[in-house]
C-alpha cells in the first residue's frame, strides 16, 4: 500500500482515542483518550512501565483490537467502519508485525516464512521471490534461507521476523518487544538494523519497549503511564537525562 | 541457497502441516482408515456373495428356462406334475429331479463334523435330456443304479476318487454308492465346504424315502425369445396354483440373495459405525489442533490472511487426511473382504472368490472424504474465527465451559434417537427406510450423548478415579484434574470409546436376553427326556438333514421308551396367512402327532376356552395353532381361518389356539403330521422326541438310543435336554460372536483417539511436568500420571458405554418384543465386567507411549516451554 505521492498526510494519526475492558465497576480503562501523529519515515519507541497500555496501542494500531472510541488512520485511511475483511486487506500489505517470540511458523523454513505475507496475497511472482532472499541477506541470514525456526538462534529468528514485516513494503512496521526475549549480542544486531532501515529505506518503525537501550536508537520516544501519554519528545533529550539521573543517585 | 523455496502458495501450508506431524496424522487417520476399510470390505463382500449366487445359479441351471418348485422352495410337487408340465403348450421339455442332504460316513463308520462331510444329493432321471452346465472331469455320468457323480472340489477334499465307494447317510438310512465320475459347474464355484452330487433318480428314491415326489422341475421352453418364456410360465402357474412356484433359474437366485438382505444391512451398519467413529476422531483431533496452533493462526491473519482463508485451509487439511485414509482404508478393505470371505465360509456359509468391483472402493473413499470433511467442518469454523490478537495472546483467557443449550441440545438427539432405535426393534421386517431409521436413531443417541457429555464428566471422573486417588494420592488427582481441566476434549475422545463398548453391551443385552428367554421356555415347556435330530440342525437356514423313517420304529419297539414323539419343521419366507389378511411373515411350520405330542411337550395353549385335549384333537382333524408372535402382530385370533397353501394342495384350516412361544420369534404355525404331508408334501422327520418309561430309565435309554444311532444312523446325534439348550446357545452365540467382531473395529478406532488425546494432553502439561520432575518426581511416577489420566478416559467411556449400551438394549428389546411378546430384557452382566475389563486394558495400552514421551522430557526445557 503505498501513499499518493505528494500526499503530506502522517502515516498514522490518532484522535481522541480510548479503549476500556470490561463494563462499569471493573472496567479497565487502558487508553483513556489519547492524541498522536507519527510522520512518514519516522522511528518512534513507546515506553511506560506494565499497564501503561503501551503494548494495547500498539495493537490498536496494528488494527488487532477495535478502539472504544476515538479514531485511527494509516497514510489518511480511517480504520473505523471497515470489516474484518477489509481490516484483513489492510494489514496484508500496510503493516508488517514483529512480534516478541513465537513469529514464524514452525514447519517452514526462513525463506518461506519471509515469503509468507506475499503467499497469503496469492503473489507467486520471480519478483516477490527475489525481494524476500534479499531481505533475507539484508538481514545477514541469506546463508541460512533455508533453516527451519528450530534450527535458529532468537535472533536470528528475529531478523527472519523483520525481514517478512518489510516484504510488502509497508506503510507502517510495528514491533512489539522485540528485543525482549534476546541476550544483548543479538538485541544489539536488531536494534541496529531496524535503525538501518529505518535510515536507509525510510520505513516508519513504531516499537514498544521497556528497554532504555531500545528507546536511544529511535528518534522519538513517547512515554505512557496509566493510558495517557506523559512526555513526547527526542529521545536523545530523554535519556541524556535519565543517565544523568543515574549518575547522581548514591548507589550502595 | 536454494534457487527457489519449496512453498508455492498458501495453500501448501496444509501439506507442510501434515508432514511435520507424522504421527499426529497416523492416530488421526487411523479412524477413517478403520471406516473406509469397513466400508470397503463389506460392499465387496456383498458384491462378492451376489456374484457367487448369480453364477451358482447360472452354471447350475444352464440351459433351463424355468424351475417349477414349491412356493419358494417348500415342500415337494407331486410325481403327476412332471407330466403336466410336459403337456403344457410351449414346453418343448421338462424333467424332475428330486433333493436331499446327506453325510459322508468316514472309514470309522462316524460322520465328521462340520460342514465337509454334508453332500447335497440331486436324485436326476439319467435318460432324460441334460439341462444343466455341469462338465464330467473324470470317469462318466451316471447311468443307472448304485451310481454316484460328485462334485470335484468336494471329492478332493475327502480324498474320493473315481472308483471308490461311499457310504452316505441318507433319509432312509446309511447307502452305498459307486464313485463313476466327478463334476464340475461350469463358473468352477462349489458350496463352500458342502458338497454337490447327483445320482440316479430311481435309486435316489429310494435312500431318499421320496417315492412319489418331485423337489423341482426343469423345464426348457421352445423358441429363444423372452416372451415365450413368460408366456409358459403363466400359463404353468395357472395350472399348478398358489402353491407352486415357476420362476427363472435368475429370479430363484435373486430370492436367495434377498434374504441375505438383512445379514449385509447389519453389516453396513456395523460399517457405518467405524466411520461414525473415525469423523469423531477427526473432529477431536482438529479442535485440539486449532487450539494449540492459535498463535499461528493468529499470526496468519496478522500477515493478511482472511478468514475464509484460514476455514479453507483447514478443511483443505482435512481433504487430504481423508485422501490419506481413504489409500490405506482400500487396502485395508481388500485385507478385510478376504477376511470376511474366510470367516463366512467358516460358519458354513457357500461363498466364492473375491469380486472387485469398482463401486466399492469408490463408495468407500466418497464416504471417507465426507466424513473427514463433515467432521473437521466445525473446528474449521473455530479456526476462521481465531482473531489476529491471539498471536499475541495466544490461547489465555479461552477455556470457556460448554453452555447449557448444548445439553438440551444433546438432550433434544438423544431422547427421539431412543425412540428410533425402539421403532427399529418394533419393525415387522426390516425393509432398507426402517433400518435407516433405526441407524439414524442409534447415530442421535451417539451425537445426544456426546453433546451431553462434557457436563458428565466432571462427576464421572471424580467417581472413576477414586480407586486411583486411594492407590497413588498424587498421581491420581493430577490424572482427574487434568481429565477434569478440558471437559471438552475428555469428552469427546471418551464418547469415541463409549460408541464402540455401548454397541457390544447393547447388542448383547438382546442376545442374553433372549438366551434368557429361550431357557425359560425350555424348562417350562420341555416334558420330554431325549432329542434325536441330524448333526448340525438348524431350521431356516436352507435345507436340512433329515431322520430316516425306520429309526422312530426302531425306538418304539425299545422297551425303555415310553414316547416316540415324531417332528417335522420347515423354515418358510410366509407363514400362511389369514383369511382377509395380507402375506405372512417369515416363520416355522412345526408339524407333529397330536395324539403323541402332548406327551413331550407342556407349552402353554390358549385355546379360547377349549381344554387342551380338545385343542389336540382339533388339530388331529386339520385345524392348526399359531404361535404368539404371528398372532399378535398380524391380530389373529382362535376361530380365525388360515389359508394353507402348498405344492400338493390349498386348503382352509381353522385357529385351534395361541401358542404362547418364543421359538422362531413365536412366528409359528403349529398342524399335524398328515396335514403337512397333504399341503407340503412333506414326510420326512426332522426331530424325535423321547419319553423314557421312567426316571430311572432315562440312562438306559439314552444308552440304547445312542448305540442304534451310532451303528446305523451316524448322521444324528441324540441330545438331553441340557445338550439342547448349550445347542441353542451355542448356535446364538456364534451370531453375536461375528458382530462382536466387526465392532470390535470401531472400538480400535477410538483407541487410536485415546493417544492422541494423551499426547495433546502432555504436550499441554510440559511446564507441568517439568515443574514436577524439578519438585523430585520420578519418570516412572510421571509416566504413572499420564497412564492414570488415560485409564480416567477410558473408564469414563467404559461407564457411558455401559450404560448407553444398557439403554440402547433396552429400546431394541421393548421394540422386539412387541413382535415376540415372552422375551424380556436381560442385562449382559458378563459383557458389562468384561467391557469395563477390556476399558482397563485400553487405557493401559494408550497410554504407553504418551507416558513414554512425558518421562523423556528435559526438565529444563520443560520448565522453559510457553
Amino acid at each position: 500500500m503505498s501513499p499518493v505521492p505528494g500526499d503530506g498526510a502522517p502515516a498514522i494519526e490518532i484522535r481522541g482515542l480510548s479503549k476500556v475492558y470490561g463494563s462499569s465497576e471493573t472496567a479497565v480503562r487502558a487508553i483513556d483518550g489519547i492524541d498522536l501523529q507519527i510522520g512518514r519515515g519516522e522511528m518512534v519507541a513507546i515506553m511506560g512501565p506494565s499497564g501503561s497500555g503501551k503494548s494495547t496501542l500498539l495493537h490498536l494500531l496494528g488494527a488487532l483490537e477495535t478502539p472504544t472510541s476515538g479514531s485511527i488512520a494509516l497514510a489518511g485511511r480511517r480504520f473505523e467502519g471497515l470489516d474484518d475483511r477489509e481490516l484483513t486487506l489492510l494489514r496484508r500489505e500496510g503493516i508488517g508485525f514483529v512480534f516478541q517470540f513465537f513469529n514464524l511458523l514452525p514447519s517452514l523454513t526462513a525463506e518461506e516464512n519471509v515469503l509468507l505475507p506475499a503467499l497469503i496475497a496469492g503473489r507467486r511472482d520471480d519478483a516477490i521471490a527475489a525481494r524476500a532472499r534479499e531481505l533475507l541477506e539484508r538481514v545477514g541470514l541469506g546463508g541460512r534461507a533455508s533453516h527451519l525456526p528450530a534450527e535458529l538462534s532468537g535472533g536470528e529468528q528475529q531478523r527472519v521476523s523483520i525481514a517478512r514485516a518489510l516484504l510488502m513494503e509497508p506503510e507502517l512496521v510495528l514491533a512489539d518487544e522485540p528485543t525482549g526475549n534476546l541476550d544483548s549480542r543479538s538485541e544489539a544486531q536488531v536494534l541496529e538494523l531496524l535503525a538501518e532501515l529505518n535510515r536507509t529505506e525510510g520505513h516508519t518503525i513504531v516499537m514498544v519497549t521497556h528497554d532504555l537501550d531500545a528507546a536511544a536508537v529511535a528518534g522519538r520516544v513517547v512515554f505512557m503511564r496509566d493510558g495517557r501519554i506523559e512526555s513526547d519528545g527526542l529521545a536523545r533529550g530523554l535519556l541524556d537525562w535519565l543517565r544523568r539521573l543515574r549518575e547522581e543517585l548514591p548507589l550502595p | 541457497m536454494r534457487a527457489r523455496s519449496t512453498l508455492r502458495s498458501y495453500w501448501g501450508l496444509s501439506f507442510r502441516q501434515l508432514r511435520a506431524r507424522r504421527l499426529r496424522v497416523f492416530l488421526t487417520v487411523a479412524g477413517i482408515v478403520l471406516g473406509v476399510g469397513m466400508i470397503c470390505g463389506v460392499l465387496l463382500l456383498a458384491a462378492t456373495i451376489q456374484r457367487t449366487f448369480t453364477d451358482l445359479y447360472d452354471s447350475f441351471y444352464g440351459k433351463t428356462d424355468l424351475v417349477v418348485s414349491g412356493s419358494e422352495g417348500t415342500g415337494s410337487l407331486p410325481a403327476s406334475a412332471l407330466g403336466r408340465v410336459r403337456r403344457t403348450e410351449g414346453v418343448e421339455d421338462a424333467s424332475g429331479s428330486i433333493r436331499a442332504v446327506t453325510s459322508l460316513i468316514g472309514d470309522d463308520g462316524r460322520v465328521a463334523d462340520g460342514r465337509g462331510s454334508t453332500l447335497n444329493v440331486s436324485g436326476d432321471d439319467p435318460g432324460a435330456t441334460d439341462f444343466t452346465d455341469w462338465t464330467t472331469t473324470a470317469g462318466r455320468e451316471i447311468e443307472g443304479g448304485r451310481e454316484i457323480e460328485l462334485e470335484q472340489s468336494w471329492a478332493e477334499a475327502n480324498g474320493i476318487e473315481v472308483g471308490d465307494r461311499v457310504r452316505l447317510a441318507a433319509p432312509a438310512g446309511v447307502t452305498g454308492l459307486e464313485v463313476v465320475g466327478l463334476l464340475r459347474f461350469s463358473s468352477g464355484l462349489d458350496f463352500g465346504g458342502e458338497g454337490f452330487a447327483s445320482m440316479p433318480l430311481r435309486t435316489a428314491r429310494r435312500a431318499f424315502d421320496k417315492p412319489d415326489s418331485f423337489e423341482e422341475v426343469e423345464v426348457v421352453v421352445t423358441g429363444d425369445d423372452e416372451g415365450g418364456v413368460q408366456a409358459v410360465r403363466d400359463r404353468l402357474e395357472r395350472e399348478f396354483g398358489e402353491g407352486v412356484e415357476v420362476a427363472t433359474p435368475a429370479a430363484k437366485g435373486e430370492d436367495v440373495q434377498r434374504q441375505l438382505q438383512a445379514f449385509n444391512v447389519i453389516l453396513y451398519f456395523f460399517a457405518g459405525m467405524a466411520l461414525f467413529v473415525g469423523g469423531f476422531l477427526i473432529f477431536n483431533s482438529f479442535n485440539m489442533t486449532v487450539l494449540q496452533r492459535m498463535r499461528e493462526i493468529g499470526m496468519q491473519r496478522t500477515l493478511g490472511a482472511t478468514r475464509p482463508m484460514v476455514v479453507r485451509s483447514v478443511l483443505l487439511e482435512a481433504l487430504l487426511l481423508g485422501v490419506l485414509g481413504a489409500v490405506l482404508g482400500l487396502g485395508l478393505g481388500v485385507v478385510l473382504a478376504l477376511g470376511l470371505i474366510s470367516l463366512m465360509r467358516a460358519i458354513d456359509f457357500p461363498v466364492g472368490d473375491l469380486e472387485l468391483t469398482w463401486i466399492a472402493p469408490a463408495a468407500a473413499v466418497a464416504t471417507g472424504l465426507l466424513t473427514a470433511v463433515l467432521g473437521a467442518l466445525n473446528p474449521a469454523r473455530r479456526a476462521g474465527r481465531i482473531a489476529p490478537i491471539r498471536a499475541v495472546l495466544g490461547s489465555e483467557g479461552l477455556r470457556a465451559r460448554p453452555g447449557p443449550l448444548r445439553a438440551l441440545a444433546g438432550v433434544a438427539m438423544f431422547l427421539p434417537g431412543l425412540a428410533g432405535a425402539f421403532l427399529l426393534g418394533a419393525a415387522d421386517e426390516t425393509t432398507t427406510p426402517v433400518v435407516a431409521a433405526g441407524i439414524a436413531g442409534i447415530i442421535a443417541i451417539f451425537f445426544g450423548i456426546a453433546l451431553i457429555a462434557p457436563f458428565l464428566i466432571e462427576p464421572l471422573a471424580r467417581v472413576l478415579s477414586w480407586p486411583i486417588r486411594r492407590l497413588a494420592p498424587v498421581e491420581g488427582r493430577l490424572a482427574s484434574d487434568s481429565a477434569r481441566s478440558n471437559p471438552g476434549r475428555t469428552a469427546a475422545t471418551a464418547t469415541a470409546l463409549m460408541i464402540g463398548l455401548a454397541l457390544v453391551v447393547g447388542i448383547n443385552s438382546l442376545g442374553s436376553s433372549f438366551l434368557n428367554s429361550i431357557e425359560r421356555e425350555f424348562d417350562r415347556s420341555l416334558a420330554r427326556d431325549l432329542t434325536v435330530q441330524p448333526r448340525g440342525f438348524s431350521p431356516g437356514q436352507g435345507p436340512q438333514q433329515t431322520i430316516a423313517k425306520g429309526l422312530a420304529k426302531e425306538i418304539e419297539r425299545l422297551p425303555d421308551a415310553a414316547v416316540v414323539a415324531r417332528e417335522r419343521l420347515v423354515a418358510v419366507p410366509h407363514l400362511p396367512r389369514v383369511r382377509g389378511g395380507g402375506e405372512g411373515p417369515q416363520g416355522l411350520l412345526f408339524a407333529f402327532d397330536p395324539a403323541v405330542y402332548p406327551r413331550v411337550d407342556t407349552t402353554d395353549l390358549d385355546g379360547d376356552g377349549a381344554s387342551r385335549e380338545q385343542v389336540y384333537e382339533r388339530i388331529g382333524k386339520g385345524q392348526v395353532t399359531v404361535g404368539k408372535g404371528y398372532a399378535e402382530e398380524d391380530g389373529i385370533e382362535v376361530g380365525d381361518t388360515l389359508i394353507l397353501e402348498g405344492p400338493s394342495d390349498t386348503r382352509d384350516a381353522r385357529v385351534a389356539a395361541i401358542v404362547e412361544t418364543i421359538f422362531a420369534g413365536g412366528q409359528t404355525v403349529g398342524l399335524s403330521l398328515e396335514t403337512l404331508r397333504d399341503v407340503f408334501g412333506v414326510t420326512a422327520d426332522s426331530q424325535l422326541a423321547l419319553k423314557a418309561s421312567s426316571d430311572g430309565a432315562r440312562i438306559q435309554l439314552e444308552r440304547e438310543v445312542e448305540k442304534l444311532v451310532e451303528r446305523d444312523y451316524p448322521n444324528l446325534t441324540v441330545l438331553s435336554n441340557d445338550e439342547l439348550k448349550s445347542d441353542v446357545e451355542d448356535q446364538l452365540n456364534q451370531s453375536f460372536g461375528f458382530f462382536n467382531a466387526l465392532v470390535g473395529v470401531a472400538i480400535l478406532a477410538s483407541l487410536f483417539g485415546i493417544v492422541n488425546t494423551l499426547s495433546m494432553s502432555v504436550i499441554e502439561r510440559t511446564r507441568e511436568i517439568g515443574v514436577l520432575r524439578a519438585l523430585g518426581a520420578t519418570r516412572w511416577q510421571i509416566r504413572r500420571t499420564i497412564a492414570d489420566e488415560s485409564l480416567v478416559i477410558a473408564l469414563i467411556g467404559a461407564a457411558m458405554g455401559i450404560a448407553i449400551g444398557a439403554g440402547l438394549g433396552w429400546a431394541l428389546l421393548k421394540g422386539l418384543s412387541f413382535g415376540i411378546p415372552g422375551v424380556s430384557y436381560q442385562p449382559p452382566v458378563g459383557t458389562m465386567a468384561g467391557v469395563a475389563i477390556a476399558a482397563v486394558i485400553l487405557g493401559l495400552i494408550a497410554a504407553i507411549l504418551p507416558a513414554r514421551r512425558a518421562a523423556r522430557l528435559d526438565v529444563v526445557e520443560a520448565l522453559s516451554y510457553e
